[in-house]
């Protein structure tokens, strides 16, 4: 467990000393949340929907940061393999949970602390929360799941193919994973019936109902329980992937 | 083996192969290495070297056969044998973004160490490997080839390993930092008595610093003993002819065609090997002199590691190495 901590914090440091590296999906994440917000708020005005807007397009905003999140811990473990680094770690007795751990925590962390600085933009755009300051975290719980299940995708692509072009490429399937959802609208307008459908398996769905239930409507069992299952299956078959991987890297490589 | 005691530092290999596709790269090795030893593991570029440490090392599956090290199978056991094994393999591993003491401490810290033993251990290995006067907030991405190596030792060194494995660690490094490198060697086995696994594509380095040295070629080991043992087990002489111009050299190959039938080609001229080489001489001046091809230099020498090496492999190394197969050794190290 301590080797989990100290791998986890030497990613944070490490990822901090690149700032720049930070930025790009924070701000396409920032973006979002004005652009859709500016452009697309009269839809709040939509007979049937209920709240602001902005509660409604805030969790699209988290979920595009968690893409920047996951790039970033799949970026992280392929500098270690580029350096070596990675190869120097596989020789010590740390467990290969840990080695994977540290890139996939601190990318979830990462998000949390971007997710912080979304939540205080949107609150001055006036945001409110339907559960008040609970809520939020409850969003910021989710973010950081979320993240952590995009991260250890990110971290298996990144063991498997040990390419960094490779790695960010595989991220782009996270963008059907925002889009074919009931992301701009609520579900019940979308006219397509095949998007209906794609909406209704993508997992993303049940993280947005999870997090508008919080903002909008109040506490309500059923979304955070089925967002909650949701989003720890995910995380955990990515988490597997990754974990298989990391065990094989001592096998082959 | 089944009771490993902690003053077992042996190396003991049965029978280990390792296939990638059709490549054997490791071929049916078969090595005993005592405690406190330093065994050095000699072959050209591609010869297997890097692969028979990896495995040893538990980061790499043999195909066949095994090996244990200070009392642990490296496939059953890894994690114990983790623990006791030092490592510096030939591609340095630094994480660029930190700095050199946060590796070392890190390091320390997975292989068990509290925070404090590890920021102890930190101070002590940057002072041996002459680091401790470096900028401590510099990274290591902007430290030279040479800080990293030693950098990279004093990490594999973080644990006070029982067996140290060292790849190639001079592959690359200017005359000064090799000969360092080589003193921390002969410290840490004399004063720790860590048995040391040294692989080199340099025969001086094996020559010098090496108690044993096996001669890998294609996978296989071709030869082991001890350096002197091996070059006396040649059971020649060396007579080094020298000669003005190439052209020369050539043509008084052909000319001692039957007077000299073991013969390469040398640093400038040709080597010659006769049981005694003395009673040679007079042969070969009157058959050049006969020919007219004037001599630079006639010496009589001792077999050398190369000599050994091209007579097991049919090839000489320093050959190998010229024709970019790998770096030469730079002059100064040839002392």
């Amino acid at each position: 467990m301590n080797d989990v901590v100290r791998l986890i914090a030497r990613s944070l440091r490490t990822s901090l000393r690149q700032p720049a590296a930070i930025i790009p999906g924070f701000a396409i994440s920032v973006f979002f949340l004005f652009v859709y917000n500016a452009g697309l708020s009269s839809v709040a005005s939509l007979p049937g929907f209920h709240g602001s807007y902005l509660d409604f397009i805030l969790p699209v905003a988290i979920v595009s940061a968690a893409i920047g999140g996951a790039t970033l811990a799949g970026e992280a473990l392929i500098r270690d393999i580029s350096s070596g680094y990675f190869t120097k770690l596989l020789l010590t007795p740390a467990s290969r949970l840990a080695l994977i751990w540290g890139p996939i925590v601190a990318g979830g962390m990462m998000l949390v602390a971007q997710v912080a600085v979304i939540v205080v933009l949107a609150l001055l755009m006036g945001l409110g929360s339907a559960t008040g300051p609970a809520g939020l975290l409850v969003v910021l719980a989710f973010a950081f799941l979320w993240g952590m299940a995009f991260s250890g995708f990110a971290v298996f692509i990144a063991l498997r193919t040990k390419n960094g072009a490779a790695t960010q490429a595989a991220t782009l399937i996270f963008f059907p994973l925002i889009f074919l959802s009931a992301t701009f609208v609520p579900k019940q307008y979308i006219t397509s019936s095949w998007l209906k459908v794609a909406a209704d398996i993508n997992p993303t769905t049940y993280v947005f109902n999870a997090m508008r239930s919080v903002l909008i409507d109040g506490w309500q069992a059923e979304p955070l329980l089925v967002g909650l299952a949701v989003v720890l299956a995910f995380a955990t078959v990515t988490g597997a992937l990754a974990l298989w991987q990391a065990r094989k890297a001592t096998q082959l490589s | 083996m089944t009771s490993p005691q902690s003053s077992d530092r042996s190396i003991s290999v049965e029978q280990l192969s390792r296939r990638f596709g059709d490549l054997l790269a490791v071929d049916d090795v078969d090595l005993q290495i005592g405690s406190g030893e330093i065994f050095g593991f000699l072959g050209p570029n591609g010869a297997g070297k890097s692969t028979l440490v990896k495995m040893l090392t538990t980061i790499l599956a043999p195909s066949s056969g095994r090996a244990v090290v200070a009392g642990f199978d490296v496939r059953r056991q890894q994690g114990k044998a983790r623990q006791v094994i030092g490592v510096a393999l030939q591609e340095v591993g630094l994480d660029p973004l930190m700095t050199a003491r946060e590796l070392v401490v890190l390091q320390a810290q997975l292989f068990g160490a509290s925070t404090g033993a590890a920021g102890e251990t930190a101070g002590r290995l940057l002072q041996t490997v002459g680091l401790a006067d470096v900028e401590p907030k510099k990274r290591v991405g902007e430290y030279s080839g040479g800080m990293k190596r030693r950098l990279d030792l004093a990490l594999a060194l973080a644990h006070d390993p029982q067996v140290l494995f060292l790849d190639e660690p001079t592959t690359g490094l200017d005359p000064a930092s090799r000969i360092d490198i080589w003193d921390e060697v002969r410290r840490l086995n004399s004063e720790q008595g860590m048995t040391i696994f040294l692989t080199t594509q340099y025969l001086e380095e094996a020559d010098k610093l090496a108690d044993r040295v096996a001669i890998i070629d294609h996978g296989r080991i071709v030869a082991m003993g001890t350096p002197a043992g091996l070059k006396r087990g040649l059971g020649e002489e060396v007579v080094e002819l020298s000669f003005e111009t190439p052209q020369d050299a050539e043509r008084a190959a052909s000319v001692l065609a039957d007077t000299a039938p073991q013969r390469r080609p040398g640093d400038g001229g040709l080597r010659c090997y006769f049981p005694v080489a003395a009673r040679e001489v007079p042969g070969i001046v009157r058959a050049l002199d006969q020919a007219s091809i004037p001599l630079r230099g006639l010496t009589i020498d001792k077999p050398t590691l190369d000599d050994v090496f091209l007579r097991v492999t049919g090839e000489s190394l320093r050959a190998r190495e010229e024709s970019g197969d790998g770096e030469p050794l730079p002059e100064a190290v040839k002392r």
